[in-house]
Order: C-alpha cells, then structure tokens, then sequence
C-alpha cells in the first residue's frame, strides 16, 4: 500500500509542478466546448431533434455535449499520463522503481491511480465552466459522477500503461496514442448520438470502451427520467447489445473489468521488464 | 562463515550468444569486492542477474541466504545498487528523493527523518536537502545516489562504476565516502570500475574476460604472482630490442605496447645494468616499478583494460 501511494503521489507533485502541462491541457477541452458548445450548437441541435417534431424544445445540445467533453479530457489525459512511463525509462528512474522490493501489481496500481486522480481533478475542473455556459446540472449528480469518472479514468490509463509497455520512443507513443483516441472519441457518443451508424461502425461503437464511460456519465448528469423516451433516443442513450438495452450497471461492471484486465496486463509488462 | 553472496554455475545466453559462461564466485560479508573486466565481458549482464534484473540461463545465486530467482523481494530488500547511470528524479528536490526510497524500502516512519539526516552527512548534503536534483553537479549527484542506496541499511551494496564522468578531485572524495562507510557500517560492497588503481582498495578482486573468471584473488596475491618488478623501457628500435633481450634473458617476460616495453623480469638491478651497457638499440626512456592492477590485467588477458574497452565498443 504504502509503495501504491509513493509512486501515486510522486506523479501528482509532477503534475502540479509541471505548469505547462497543467495549463495546457486544458486547451484542448475549452476549443472544443466553443467549437461544439457555441458555434455549432444550433446547427447540431437542429440536426438531432429532427424527427422529434414539437418535443424538440426539451432537447438543449450543449447540455449533451459538455460530459462528452469531460470525457473527452479524461480519456486525453489518462492515456498521455502513462507517458511519464516511457519518460522515467528514459530517465533511468523506472530502474530504481523496479529494483526495489514494490510489489509489481503496486507498481501498477500506483501509475494507473496516478494517472487517474490527475485526469479526474481536470475534469472536475471543467465543471467551473458550467454557470458560464448556460447549463444547470443537478448539483448532486455532479457529486456522484465523480467516483466515476475516476473509475472511468482508471480503465483509460491502464490503456495508457498498455500502450506504454509496448511502445519504447516517446514518439512512437504520441503518435500511436493520436492516431487512437481521436476515434475512440468521435465514435463513442461524446460529441455526437451514434444511433444510425452503418453495421460496421456500429460494431467499432460497441467494442469501444469509452461509449459506455460517455453513457455512463451522461446517465448520471443529464435528468434522464424526465426527458421524454423520443429524446433519449435521440442522445442515442439507450445503447442495445446484441438486441438488449444495456443497464448503467451493467455498464460500470464492464468499466471495472476493462480496468481490472489492464491493470493484470501492466502488472505482467512490469515482471518482466529490466529496464 | 556463510559467505553473503554465493554464485553458483551462473550461465546466461542472449539468443545466440553465450555473454556469461559458468561463474562460480563468493563474497564474504564485510569485504570489499572489486569485480573487473572491459565492456563486453559480461560484467554487466551478471550484475543485472545478481540485482534480480534480469533472470539466468542456469545456476544459482544466493544473497543474503535468499534465492534471487525464487525470492526476489527478499534479495531486494537486501541490496543497494548505485547504477552506471543516473537514476534520480531530477525533477524533485534530494529530500523528495530519499522519501520515496524510504517508502518504496518501507523503511519505519518514525525511523525515516534521523536516517536521512545520517546519510546526507555521511555525503556532505545536509545543506542542500531542499534543492531540486535538476541544480546538482554530476559530483553531487552521485553522492545523493551513495545516499539514497544506503538508505534501507543494505546488506551489500553494489556501485557500477561509480567515479565514472567526474573529475579526479570528487572521484578521491567519493572514495572517502565509501572507505568510511564500510569501516562505519561494515557493509558488503561490490564493485566494478575501469579506474584499475581505484580497485586497489578491494579486498579482493575478479577478473572477468569473455563471459568468465580468469582470475580471483586480493590484489596483492595477483600482484606478487606476476612476481618480480616491471621495467617500462622505450628505445630507438623497440622490436629488435625486444628480440634481442628475448634472446639474451630467456626467463624476462616482453609485451610491446605502442611506444612501450613492459618487461617483466625477477631480478631488475642485473637486468638494467646488462641492457644499458649492452642493448644494440639506445635506451630512450627507463623506469622500474612494482605490478600494479593494470600489469596483472595485462598479464591475464594481453590487453590494457583501457583497450579491451576500445575493442569491446567497436565489436558491440
């Protein structure tokens, strides 16, 4: 335990040390709410509430996209955390981690739950941005959203930790890393409902972790119950496996798995590596 | 006595090629072990294996009475490693250093504060405690290293090459350091260098070549086995004078190193006189001294260690 947290809180005093990196990841997320939050909104609204005929009202496009975009933040900032270890490879201090007595599931543990407390205090922090554009959540339902989106965080840096044990150039991983997350985005139901997709992409969207993260949250943030079925069906929230509509149980279960075998995954990579 | 590390039959192949080929060594508890050898020789690859760094083809190696293939967290509780290159977070301050150490080392908490403190004074850091790693100089930075390894009170501690890339006056410091930590703590340390006279202060030493052990003893014993002085002579013509005194001395010992004959011979005085007199060549440069660490690598693989490295890396 005690090894977990050493190497857990060593990244975080990295992280708010590192100024850059704190300010700059925020752009990303801020573009984004503009982009698709102001500029777009109206267009994107009228866009998905076509067939809704004079429900439309009750359909507020922003009021979708924003826990979309904080899972977007998550997703980036969980994954581009593992590259602190590829760094400390580099560095030669992943030698001294792995010489010492710490168990190799701490080691991973400890990395992923890093990771993870660092993407999830951004995305809280984007919450900041709610009075300013518009939007009212339920101030509860932030509060319970955010244990999951530190579980959500935790499967997605344990992607990172994957993608780290195999990738050996800091380049490499940038480049493996864009090439994946921008996809596993816009084909998660973030930004956009993924209900009519041609068979094929729909089988990308269900295999895709991050659409049951993205329901997930906006299950818990949006007041589902009160929207009428039309409009839930038009946010594309009742996501169907193989013909059954899943549960937001059902969902965190799966969330947790994924983590569960990531996290089995970076501890083997840790056996095994000498550095 | 058991000794606290015991190798036994230690084997390890990389795809094709054999880099260690069946080490069987001990280290005594207290002792200083100097373990020496030009890159490429398998010194690092059986260090990685002792440290629980890599795992062996065949053999075994026990620390400390614990396995290193079956008991790893044991071994590694047991050792402090002061590697080649640097391993400090240079991003975090010396202090933030030594606390994860102690953390990753569960070492007591109440415990952690005075042993910080000690080993900052045993490397003269205590003042700069709360300096990031990233505003040291390399000197500083290998003393913080010294610190850090000892900070878990290991059994033995292992430095590889630790003067390399700084200058002499902190090298000679450095060595300070680690004499008095072993007359302090009575630590087991293991050793490797290319500096061949800071190796001297071991109690014993190994030379590896090639994947094996060719020789391990104190330095005086291989010193005194080369028997005799050496006598470093430059002439006009090295190569007919090396013939000639090959002919005229049958018992001397001539290796010719660029400008330089080593000649090993069991009575100097009578060979000086006869050669200064009688050597067809003139003599340009004479000087006799007692072996050194670098006569006996020499001797012991035909090559200075400085050149077996030159070789080592263009081979690599």
């Amino acid at each position: 335990m005690e090894g977990i947290l050493a190497i857990w809180q060593r990244d975080l005093t990295k992280f708010f040390r590192d100024k850059a990196r704190l300010f700059g990841s925020f752009t990303m997320p801020i573009l984004f709410l503009l982009i698709f939050g102001g500029g777009m909104s109206g267009t994107m609204e009228s866009m998905m509430s076509a067939g809704l005929g004079e429900e439309a009202g009750d359909f507020n496009y922003v009021e979708f996209v924003f826990p979309g975009i904080v899972a977007m933040t998550l997703l980036m900032t969980s994954v581009f955390s593992a590259l602190s270890i590829i760094e400390d490879k580099d560095f030669g201090y992943m030698k001294e981690i792995l010489v010492s007595p710490i168990s190799r599931v701490s080691i991973a543990v400890g990395k992923m739950a890093g990771a993870a407390t660092v993407a999830t205090i951004q995305g809280v922090i984007l919450f900041l941005l709610i009075p300013l554009l518009g939007l009212s959540y339920d101030f509860t339902a932030l509060l319970q959203v955010i244990p999951f989106m530190f579980l959500f965080a935790c499967a997605l840096s344990g992607l990172g930790l994957l993608f780290a044990s195999v990738i050996r150039s800091t380049q490499g991983f940038q480049m493996t890393v864009q090439i994946l997350v921008m996809p596993m985005i816009f084909l998660s139901g973030a930004l956009f409902p993924v209900n009519n997709m041609p068979a094929w992409m729909d089988v990308i969207v269900k295999v895709n972790p991050v659409t049951y993260g993205v329901d997930v949250m906006k299950k818990i943030m949006i007041d589902v119950d009160t929207l009428s079925p039309a409009v839930v069906e038009a946010m594309g929230l009742n996501i169907t496996v193989f013909g059954r509509q899943v549960t937001i149980l059902e969902e965190i279960l799966f969330i947790l798995g994924f983590a569960a075998v990531l996290v089995l995954l970076a501890t083997i990579s840790f056996r095994r590596a000498n550095a | 006595m058991e000794p606290i590390i015991k190798v036994t039959g230690l084997k390890k192949s990389f795809k094709k090629k054999e880099a260690v080929k069946g080490l069987d060594f001990e280290v005594q508890e207290g002792e200083i072990f100097g373990f020496l050898g030009p890159n490429g020789a398998g010194k690092s690859t059986t260090i990685n294996m002792i440290c629980t760094m890599l795992a062996p083809s065949e053999g075994s190696i026990i620390i400390n009475g614990y396995d290193v293939s079956k008991q790893k967290d044991k071994v590694r509780e047991s050792i402090g490693i002061i590697f080649q290159e640097n391993t400090l977070d240079k991003k975090l301050t010396a202090d933030e250093n030594l606390k994860l150490h102690c953390r990753f080392y569960k070492v007591p908490k109440e415990k952690r504060e005075q042993r910080i403190q000690e080993v900052l004074e045993i490397v003269d850091l205590v003042n700069e405690r709360k300096q990031r790693v990233e505003t040291f100089s390399g000197g500083m930075k290998r003393r913080l290293e010294i610190a850090r390894g000892l900070l878990h009170y290991p059994r033995v501690l292992f430095l590889d090459e630790p003067t390399v890339g700084l200058d002499p006056q902190t090298r000679a410091h450095l060595w300070e350091y680690i004499l008095r930590l072993k007359e302090k703590e009575g630590i087991t340390m293991f050793l490797t260098t290319h500096y061949l006279d800071e190796a001297e202060i071991s109690d014993r030493v190994a030379i590896m070549d090639e994947g094996r052990i060719i020789a391990i003893d104190s330095p005086k014993a291989l010193k005194s086995e080369l028997g005799g002085d050496i006598i470093e002579l430059e002439t006009e013509n090295n190569v007919s004078a090396s013939e000639e005194i090959r002919r005229r001395f049958p018992e001397a010992e001539v290796t010719l190193q660029d400008e330089t004959m080593y000649v090993k011979v069991p009575d100097s005085d009578a060979f000086v006189a006869t050669i200064i007199k009688e050597l067809t060549a003139p003599v340009t440069r004479l000087n006799i001294r007692r072996p050194t660490l670098n006569d006996v690598f020499l001797a012991f693989t035909g090559r200075k260690i400085g050149e077996a490295e030159e070789q080592g890396k263009a081979g690599s």
